[in-house]
């Protein structure tokens, strides 16, 4: 008999340590984000369209944790099958986290959906994880992208549950540090988040008279959208001062 | 280990500690840490459990041959790991899809036999309605101990299925079960080392099956 696979130690491993350089600094950085929007009373959204059990596993290591006297944190799949952004932006609050199990499009068929998601945390106010094996996604695409560099999927789905154990493990010393769940204080001279520039926003109505109601971090508002073409629901668009000065949608189908 | 790389261990009791400089990189060195120690757990447990991975999954592979299916099943996190069995072996990504089905998946045989009878019998009494003599029973446990497995055992031992168990620690009750044919064990007493070499054993136990496993009509 032969040990096709995991025997054999993994595709590209170069000794103990994670296969990609700066995963446990990423990995870090995720766990007091997360800490951060915990402590804030956020709640996590775990899903994993190709690998559903992924998503339980999360969401379970939270809510119930294996190391007696841990806190209870609120975790929750999304429902499998469901349409992923739909189903997200209905149930999704500002402040709340989106953790995802996914490789990207072509090769993991369920990518193309949750790069939607990722693309609209910050108009819906949410911190993203994207946690995923081979293609990386572009810069930018979440938040956090905890990735690995295999391609094999049964490699890739082992070291996730380490990632997600890590992840678990990490948020929770964070707790201990209670002086750094407050978020970094400003300190760029203009601050994004306070002025009005260039807020992410998602598009919930449109009227005839030029003015759409939308989305962003700091709930519902209607702007004005007469700069641009007449947006549609759902398109994504940047807002300043009252007006959205650009879509996001350009050469996307 | 120097004292400033544990300074994370313990709170600030002030809470005024603003600069988060220094939790991440202990964070990273961490979690680095932790990463070392579960390949190396993973390589250990295979290697030791090399002779044993060839018995079960020819074992396994002579049942599906026979026409025979795989039930999965487990609690928490093991619960998880049995639908990524039922996954493996039916939507594998290579070689051909066999017969697995988990146990956990459906809530209301899971809430009826809950509220009805109890816990201990969820998976048995499904064992009960669908196991034969050529299915396989896999059970996951990082304790070993989890009394609704060694019921399920029991069960499935009398239905004459080949009996498979995954466990942690030292094998718990499952390593003294007389009803179950086979112990896989993870040798460490950390639960989350535990599942992620068991996640491990799960494909290689996989991996050993497509192996082994003859569909008929071939050579």
């Amino acid at each position: 008999m032969t040990l096709t696979h995991a025997d054999t130690g993994a595709a590209g491993a170069g000794g103990d340590g994670p296969y990609e350089h700066g995963l446990t600094e990423d990995l870090a950085r995720a766990a007091l984000a997360l800490a951060r929007r915990f402590h804030a009373g956020g709640t996590m959204w775990c899903a994993s369209p190709s690998w559903t059990f992924h998503a339980h596993h999360v969401a379970v290591e939270f809510v119930h944790p294996v190391i007696m006297g841990k806190r209870a944190l609120p975790a929750v799949v999304v429902p499998p099958g469901a349409d992923l952004v739909a189903s997200l932006r209905a149930t999704v609050r500002p402040g709340d986290m989106v953790v995802v199990v996914a490789g990207t499009a072509p090769s993991d068929p369920g990518g193309a959906d949750v790069a939607e998601v990722m693309r609209r945390g910050p108009a819906w106010g949410v911190e993203t994880v994207w946690i995923g094996a081979g293609t990386r996604p572009p810069a930018g695409a979440a938040d956090h992208v905890l990735w690995l560099g295999t391609d094999d999927p049964l490699v890739a789905s082992e070291q996730f549950v380490r990632i997600y154990h890590l992840l678990w493990e990490l948020t929770h010393v964070c707790f201990e540090h209670s002086g750094l769940l407050q978020p970094d204080l400003c300190e760029e001279e203009v601050c994004i988040t306070c002025s009005d520039e260039g807020r992410t926003a998602e598009v919930v109505a449109v009227d005839e008279g030029g003015d759409a109601v939308v989305r962003t971090a700091e709930g519902r508002e209607r702007i004005d959208v007469s700069l641009i073409d007449p947006p549609r629901p759902g398109d994504l668009v940047l807002v300043h001062a009252g007006s959205a000065i650009a879509s996001l949608e350009e050469g996307r189908s | 280990m120097s004292p400033e790389t544990t300074d994370f261990l313990y709170p600030f009791i002030e809470g005024d500690e603003r600069d988060s400089a220094s939790l991440l990189a202990d964070l990273s060195a961490s979690a680095e840490a932790k990463w070392g120690y579960s390949e190396r757990l993973r390589q250990e447990t295979l290697a030791l459990c090399h002779d044993q991975l060839a018995s079960v999954s020819a074992a396994m592979a002579r049942r599906f041959e026979a026409g025979g299916q795989l039930f999965a099943f487990g609690n928490g996190g093991s619960a998880t790991d049995a639908d990524d069995v039922a996954q493996v072996f039916t939507r594998p990504p290579r070689g051909e899809p066999l017969p697995a089905r988990s146990l956990v998946t459906d809530h209301a045989v899971l809430t009826a036999l809950s509220n009805d009878i109890g816990f201990d019998v969820v998976f048995s009494r499904q064992l009960e309605a669908h196991g034969g003599p050529n299915d396989i029973a896999v059970g996951l446990s990082t304790s070993g101990n989890s009394e609704n497995l060694l019921v399920a055992f029991r069960q499935a031992a009398k239905r004459g299925m080949l009996t498979v168990g995954l466990a942690g620690y030292d094998g718990g009750q499952m390593g003294r079960c007389d009803e179950l044919q086979h112990c896989l064990v993870v040798r460490s007493d950390s639960v989350h080392r535990i599942q992620e070499t068991q996640a491990a054993l799960i494909h290689a136990l996989w991996s050993a099956v497509q192996s082994e496993y003859q569909a008929k009509g071939a050579a």
